[in-house]
């Protein structure tokens, strides 16, 4: 046996529904002939340095299979026939390929990766368990962040004449606090404290 | 005048070529990625010849036949080039 790949090249204008008749008969064909299919690859749309049958983009698929000549002449008298493919090649990845290794080493790849699947779900499911945790803190930062609102509030009663002066100071610092920003170590023990009761308010207001 | 000759000779500065493909032997000869391909042709779509890239013997083998698949794939272009 050998490994094989193909690239094949097809119309980028077939919608989803046409293509998956196309590929599937490719995979047949390699069934039939006794070959194996190791991996199909969709690339995708990607735009064709050169036009092929007038064409500027195309829809490229890598089929990576084991099998004989016949399987590679079937599936090449195959695209040569079909007017959706517009352009192929097959490449010789190994004279001498082991379909058991081959077969061995894919299951151990797939036990790899549902392991990495149940791991990932595990993990999810600690965050789930983690994020309850967390969001009390939001809630928290967003408790005092209103209760920065009042103040202004308060202030922009007065505001007209007291921006000007602040202006300067609270350059650097959020809006919430232009009535601290002079005494800036008095603003730390304000905010502090001023949250309970003003997120309470807050609270009766919302 | 007999001077000038050497003189000229000593001013020619070779910069040792090396292989890149040698010098980091985790780069890949692939047709599949045209991106590297495409530090090995010039601008018209023409493969680089060794004796201006300073490719080793061994990997502008590779490379040639890289470039030729990845052509008849239409990820290189034969003439001309492709804004990727």
């Amino acid at each position: 046996m050998r490994r094989y790949e193909t690239i094949v090249i097809a119309d980028p204008d077939l919608s989803e529904d046409q293509r998956g008749p196309l590929f599937g008969r490719m995979t047949e064909i390699i069934d039939q002939e006794g070959g194996f299919l190791i991996q199909t690859d969709e690339w995708g749309g990607r735009k064709l340095a050169y036009e092929i049958k007038g064409k500027p983009r195309g829809y490229y698929v890598r089929l990576e299979y084991c099998g004989t000549g016949p399987v590679v002449d079937e599936l090449e008298r195959f695209y040569r026939i079909d007017d959706r493919v517009l352009k192929f090649m097959t490449i010789v990845l190994e004279k001498d390929a082991d379909v058991d290794a081959v077969k061995a080493r894919m299951a151990e790849a797939e036990a790899a990766e549902t392991q990495a699947a149940e791991e990932a779900e595990r993990e999810a499911a600690e965050e789930t368990v983690a994020e309850p945790a967390g969001e009390p803190e939001v809630a928290k930062e967003t408790a005092a962040e209103p209760a920065g609102e009042p103040e202004v509030a308060e202030e922009t009663a007065t505001e007209p004449a007291g921006e000007p002066e602040v202006a300067e100071e609270t350059a650097t610092e959020p809006a919430g606090e232009p009535e601290v920003a002079p005494a800036s170590s008095e603003t730390e023990t304000d905010t502090e404290t001023a949250p309970p009761s003003e997120t309470a308010e807050t609270k009766k207001e919302v | 005048m007999a001077f000038r000759p050497r003189k000229k000779r000593r001013r020619i500065f070779h910069r040792r070529k090396v292989c890149r493909f040698c010098a980091d032997s985790s780069l890949p000869i692939d047709y599949k990625e045209p991106r590297t391909l495409g530090y090995f042709t010039t601008e018209r779509g023409k493969i680089i010849p060794r004796r201006i890239s300073g490719t080793c013997a061994k990997h502008q083998r590779q490379l040639n036949t890289a470039i030729k698949q990845a052509r008849t794939i239409a990820l290189l272009p034969y003439v001309g080039s492709v804004e990727v």
